[in-house]
């Protein structure tokens, strides 16, 4: 048998000098009951709160999933760009999220993550045939992150922009 | 009705109360079931939803496989549903039953590795930058102790960061940096564990008072996927903060406000979020004990964390403040921004959020001073914080809850579990589109 609720217990004392106080002033235990108006109000605010976070989560669930597939677009295009089948890559997006343009790296001979020279390739534009485009890239030395100083060997778009420091 | 239709329905009743038991025992058994699947495969050691650790469950190894979204994320949706089968048939349920099947779940966990955060290893770092390095953690991030055993484990944006928990929390944490870092480790999940059992007792014993069911009660926290494998997985200090919180609640219950409210303060000094709760307190009873408990045990901690970190310790609006500039991707103005096509939060948002948050707050003061359920309305405090804050971890949407169970207007349980599942489904889009 489970434990039954119990009639709720009587609320604690009131303060000594609660009874001292103004009629307007003391606390109750009870809300005085109204015509039900106010808890209308406030459940329609909540449900049209819970539809709203409800579209979003959905929204943003569809949103990422269609950002995973564009990312794994990505990832088969490096792959078949290199001709490596390695599965250690770094994916980095616009962290804006104003484009699709995203820069994938991975070794240039096998070894552990970062652990060889890597190549980087941007990817941009729709999926055609299972890939995206790649218009250019660089080349990053061993155990560093993709950051700007670090770059060597621009081509295509990326030694047009001027992406490598030199 | 005919006496035909009746003796249909009753007999309806009476087979539906037959299986009931045994339906809640196939949702408990697919809870431990799940739970233990995440364990034994987190046990495995490192990968995405596994931080390194110093190896603290190495006997498990060999159980499981390594654990990955796929898996997480299919026994999340299995606990998630057998929680919600669980709460509806908690009727049936008994008292041992329902002791037994928490007791098993949170012990799988406590045996098990740090789940899916770091910050535990951050509440180290504070510890052993205090206790082995002479470090201040109101002034300097994990970054100053780069040599610490410790630092490896700490989670990269936090590295730089001082502490933003409180100065009792920090000081309670202290002893355990003699521990070296997995005797620190245990500690910190035994704390968790304690604490957790702590809040389950006294959300029991305010369900009695306020006359709902008990075992409902503990079961709709203790059971909870996100309470355990989050909450208790991570051995967050939220489970402390917890535990003093419904402290206080008992205590006012009880008609011991200056106890309530000291509870509150020391709630608040391991984490500030807590003292929403103590303008509602002081509302509803309106007792000159609430106020000299609170301002004392203010004043006491006041001096003690200037005493041990300086004005630092004491500065918690600048923690809060930096905290609060935070954005992460599950949180729910996040997902807002993205539906109305913007790439995310700006702070223009931030100070929309704090005023929806002040009205929030205004409306509730207003209602509790007329009458209304003080606990409702300091769970639906910590509810609209945590949907409204920009930075928002699975373990925030918990503060509310044992609040919710023991609440008079149930829309508060509604609520939070709502919020809770939409933080869940949110998490499935791995399963949908695995990146890899």
């Amino acid at each position: 048998m489970s434990a039954a609720p119990a009639p709720e217990a009587p609320p604690p004392p009131q303060p000594a000098y609660a009874a001292r106080l103004p009629e307007w002033a003391r606390p109750r235990e009870v809300e005085p009951r109204g015509s039900g108006r106010m808890r209308l109000v406030e459940t329609t605010l909540l449900l049209l709160a819970a539809l709203l976070l409800a579209v979003a989560t959905i929204n943003d669930v569809v949103r990422q999933t269609h950002v995973n597939a564009r990312l794994v677009t990505d990832l088969r295009t490096w792959r078949t760009v290199t001709g490596h089948d390695y599965h250690n890559l770094a994916i980095a997006q616009d962290i804006y999220g104003h484009t699709t343009r995203e820069v994938v790296c991975g070794n240039t001979s096998p070894g552990g993550p970062k652990e060889r020279v890597q190549l980087c390739l941007v990817i941009t534009g729709p999926v055609v045939g299972g890939l995206r485009a790649s218009h250019g890239g660089w080349y990053l030395p061993p155990k560093v992150e993709d950051l700007r100083a670090y770059r060597y060997g621009c081509f295509g778009t990326a030694l047009a922009r001027g992406q490598c420091p030199r | 009705m005919s006496v035909a239709a009746q003796s249909e329905l009753g007999l309806t009743r009476s087979r539906s109360a037959q299986w009931a038991p045994a339906l809640a025992a196939v949702c408990g058994l697919l809870l431990v079931a799940a739970t233990a699947e995440i364990v034994l495969d987190g046990a495995l050691g490192h990968s995405a939803l596994i931080p390194k650790s110093p190896e603290i469950a190495g006997w498990m190894r060999g159980l499981g496989e390594r654990l990955g979204y796929r898996v997480f994320l299919i026994a999340i949706l299995v606990s998630a549903g057998a929680y919600a089968g669980l709460l509806a048939l908690a009727h049936a349920v008994s008292k041992r039953a329902a002791i037994i099947l928490i007791g098993t779940l949170q012990l799988i966990v406590f045996a098990g590795p740090i789940l899916l955060s770091t910050d535990v290893f951050s509440y180290i770092a504070y510890a052993r930058m205090g206790v082995e390095h002479g470090l201040n953690p109101y002034t300097h991030g994990p970054l100053a102790i780069a040599n610490d055993p410790i630092y490896r484990y700490v989670g990269q944006d936090w590295k730089h960061v001082a502490t933003a928990y409180g100065p009792l929390y920090t000081l309670l944490s202290y002893p355990l940096a003699l521990l070296g870092l997995k005797g620190a480790l245990w500690g910190m999940k035994l704390a968790a564990l304690l604490a957790s059992a702590g809040t389950l007792a006294l959300t029991w014993r305010c369900a009695c008072i306020r006359g709902f069911s008990p075992v409902a009660a503990i079961l709709a926290v203790g059971v909870n996927p996100l309470y355990l494998i989050y909450g208790l997985g991570g051995a967050h200090n939220d489970l402390i903060m917890l535990l003093l919180m419904m402290a206080a609640v008992s205590l006012t219950f009880a008609g011991r406000d200056a106890a309530a409210a000291v509870s509150v303060v020391a709630g608040a000094l391991v984490k500030v979020t807590v003292a929403a709760l103590l303008p509602f307190m002081i509302l509803a009873r309106r007792s000159r004990a609430q106020l000299l408990g609170a301002a004392g045990a203010l004043a006491l901690g006041a001096v003690i964390a200037y005493a041990a970190f300086g004005i630092h310790g004491v500065d918690v609006v600048a923690a809060l403040n930096r905290d609060s500039a935070f954005v992460s991707t599950d949180s729910f103005p996040a997902e807002i921004a993205h539906l109305f096509g913007k790439p995310g939060v700006f702070p223009v948002d931030h100070d929309l959020l704090k005023a929806a948050l002040v009205v929030i707050v205004l409306h509730l003061l207003w209602r509790t001073w007329r009458g209304y359920d003080w606990v409702a309305a300091a769970g639906w405090t910590l509810l609209a914080i945590s949907v409204t804050s920009t930075w928002l971890l699975a373990w925030y949407i918990l503060w509310p809850l044992p609040l919710a169970v023991i609440a008079r207007d149930r829309r508060l349980l509604v609520a939070t579990l709502f919020v809770q599942g939409l933080f869940v489904v949110h998490q499935i889009t791995p399963l949908l589109a695995p990146v890899s």
